[in-house]
């Protein structure tokens, strides 16, 4: 579906974010009805089906400019091979520490990649990255709040956000994996400033309220980053999850459901 | 989303009495008149024994139905079709457990406090509605519960937003009000396969074959077999009886079922000419042993729901702290 | 791992006997806020129902999510429960007069009465 190669860094762009965001929302919308509290419950569960609204927000784009199939085919029916999301994202659930963590990383990280989009030179990617943000806002406060207070609620609650975060950031790392044909393309037309940049904001931004919450960043110059879901190399978790995702569409893909 | 009209318990004769007859009969009288001028009662009124008893189970049980309600649909949450069926399902699912959280807050005004509440739902004191004893097989399945269970509990709801206590009538205020979206957009998916594949008609019959019976035992058993105390109509506990309720689900929605040429499995479903429906009486015995935990579903809901309690302990434990003691919302 | 249950979700839980004991302890559902919310600027804060939570600021982002994600809302309040002090409701009688003390209500005032009243007796005089 790509034509130029610029527009193919474009989609790779689009298609990784927009992974990313659905694969987490559906990991997350699994706390619905299963959370630790009531109000969490509720809370968790909105920012569940924000992510899944932005993907939906980003492969529109990708349907309405850059002549990708329509996004209820194209989130759903593609091969797993076919998937950029990262490897954090594809884990199931876990206990809720690690939800938690992965919540607070991943947030942190969407956030500024929608700061950098709106100040993209590509116009289609300006409007929506200014429509979310206001919900990315609530959702890192969220996480913010949540870290800063376990941290603070005695040892057995802080051990488990210390392991959470060990565990958690080399698969981080793999959010920022690079694909430098595409990325090139992306800098030098100022439509997106690079993996790596990206990961130095990031860091910037998480440390000031890990620093807040006595939390300690594994070295990141150190750990080894969790890489593969750029290149379409997947955990075992995906498939699974992938088949459910289409289960329904597949018992008949021309029906409407 | 899901009250019904069984939940009353008959109480024991003599003990009701007891405690009857400790309620001052000034203040009784007093309490019926406010009751039969219209006027709300508030937590901090004095009230019957009795009436708070009736009401803090009425209150609870359609909290726990909520709570509950959440797991047959939340089955479906990672295989609804497309970005659309799949918001929506989140966002409703999403919605019981908020209504839970109203009706909870809304029985705790009433005394009780919400971690006994739980505590009687894992321990099976406390019961919950019937129909979410069920299993949802097929996605069908879940527009079925969406378009029809969902518009059952409007007119239980609709009914019980009318009482007499102030912060139950709140609660469904907005209950009703985002019921609303419930039942439309499960009408919307139901209509979608109603009118779409061979297949997907199949699929939708199906389900509509195998969710009637619950749906009928949804109201609870007939009036000639419940004898609902009088008391509780005239305190506006209860506001409508179970088959009024049946008749006006089935004079509402039949139609809407029988329009999209879907078929009912019950021959004897008709209107007669004064305007009642008549049905064959559901198995009013397997609505007891379902009620009493030996449904499809009811050791599952009940283990998921433990595991959800156990798996968010530490996490609610981590941030007690003695402040928290015997907080009662204030309305 | 295989519960055998519909719910793929719950297939992935290690679930324990119907029979296992669970109880939640007193306390456990943490404190009550109530809960303000804002329509629109200028508008009053009116009160909507309550969160649990452990803090004020995590009262905030419950009370955000449970009461501001419908409609319209630009702002919320949340304050403790035991803060909130008011009257006893048997104590309700003390507004009761409100209605009868017209002194301090326009329509305690007939002033057109009056005007027509005055014109009505200067065109007789005339």
């Amino acid at each position: 579906m790509q034509t130029n190669p610029l527009q193919q860094a474009i989609t790779y762009l689009l298609t990784k974010m927009a992974d990313d965001a659905l694969i987490l929302g559906h990991r997350n919308s699994e706390w619905t009805g299963l959370g630790p509290i009531m109000e969490e419950d509720i809370a968790f569960s909105s920012m569940a089906q924000d992510k899944i609204g932005h993907a939906l927000g980003l492969y529109s784009i990708l349907h309405e400019t850059y002549h990708a199939p329509d996004p209820d085919q194209y989130a759903f029916l593609r091969e797993e091979k076919d998937y950029l999301c990262c490897h954090l994202v594809e884990l199931p659930i876990g206990e809720y520490d690690f939800s938690l963590m992965r919540h607070f990383l991943f947030d942190h990280a969407d956030a500024l990649r929608y700061e950098f989009m709106e100040k993209s030179s590509l116009e289609a990617l300006r409007p929506l990255s200014k429509k979310l943000k206001g919900e990315i806002k609530y959702h890192t406060l969220h996480a913010n709040a949540w870290l800063t207070q376990l941290c603070s609620a005695g040892d057995e609650s802080y051990a488990r956000m210390q392991s959470a975060l060990d565990y958690c950031f080399p698969l981080a790392l793999g959010m920022f994996e690079r694909r430098e044909e595409m990325e090139d393309r992306l800098m030098d037309e100022k439509i997106y400033p690079g993996e790596e940049q990206l990961k130095e904001a990031w860091l910037e931004r998480i440390y000031p309220i890990l620093v807040k919450s006595s939390l300690n960043l594994p070295d990141p110059v150190n750990t080894s980053p969790i890489n593969g879901g750029r290149h379409g190399y997947h955990t075992q978790h995906l498939q699974p999850l992938l088949n459910e995702m289409s289960a329904v569409f597949r018992l008949d893909p021309t029906a409407k459901w | 989303m899901y009250g019904g009209g069984y939940i009353f318990d008959e109480p024991n004769r003599r003990q009701l009495k007891d405690e009857q007859q400790h309620d001052d009969p000034e203040k009784l009288l007093e309490f019926e008149a406010r009751i039969t001028s219209g006027a709300k009662i508030e937590p901090g009124d004095w009230m019957p024994v009795e009436y708070r008893r009736q009401l803090t189970r009425l209150i609870e049980q359609h909290a726990h139905s909520e709570v509950m309600g959440a797991l047959p649909e939340g089955t479906w949450i990672t295989r609804a079709p497309g970005f659309k069926r799949k918001l929506a399902l989140i966002a409703k699912v999403q919605d019981e457990v908020g209504h839970g959280q109203l009706l909870y807050n809304a029985a705790e005004t009433l005394g009780k406090r919400r971690e006994t509440m739980i505590n009687d739902l894992l321990s099976g004191k406390s019961k919950y509605s019937n129909v979410f004893n069920y299993p949802a097989e097929t996605w069908a399945d879940v527009t079925v519960i969406g378009f029809l269970i969902d518009a059952a509990a409007i007119v239980n709801q609709v009914a019980n937003a009318k009482g007499s206590y102030g912060p139950y009538c709140r609660a469904l205020e907005r209950i009703c009000y985002e019921e609303s979206f419930h039942l439309k957009q499960g009408h919307d998916a139901f209509i979608e396969l109603a009118t779409g594949t061979k297949m997907q008609r199949d699929m939708v019959q199906d389900a509509l074959n195998r969710w009637w019976q619950p749906i009928m035992h949804f109201f609870g058993p007939p009036d000639k077999n419940s004898v609902h105390s009088e008391k509780l109509m005239q305190w506006k506990v209860k506001m409508a009886s179970n088959d009024d309720m049946r008749n006006q689900f089935l004079d509402a929605y039949v139609p809407k079922i029988w329009e999209l040429g879907m078929t009912l499995p019950d021959a004897n479903l008709q209107k007669n000419s004064e305007g009642r429906w008549g049905y064959s009486d559901p198995d009013w015995d397997l609505f007891f042993k379902v009620i009493n935990g030996d449904g499809p579903c009811n050791s599952e809901r009940i283990k998921v729901r433990k595991w959800a309690e156990e798996s968010g302990r530490w996490v609610r434990q981590a941030l007690m702290n003695s402040a928290n003691a015997k907080v009662l919302p204030v309305a | 791992m295989e519960n055998n249950s519909l719910d793929p979700r719950v297939n992935r839980l290690h679930l324990s006997d119907a029979a296992s004991l669970v109880i939640v302890n007193d306390g456990e559902n943490w404190n009550v806020y109530e809960v303000f919310h804002q329509e629109k600027r200028g508008a009053h804060h009116e009160h909507v129902g309550c969160v649990h939570a452990p803090s004020p600021q995590l009262a905030l982002v419950f009370a955000k999510e449970q009461f501001g994600r419908r409609k319209k809302c630009v702002n919320i309040w949340v304050v403790r429960s035991v803060d909130i002090l008011a009257f006893e409701v048997e104590d309700e009688d003390m507004f009761a007069n409100n209605l009868d003390k017209t002194y301090r209500d326009a329509s305690g005032f007939k002033v057109m009465e009056k005007i027509n009243k005055y014109k009505a007796q200067q065109r007789e005089e005339k």
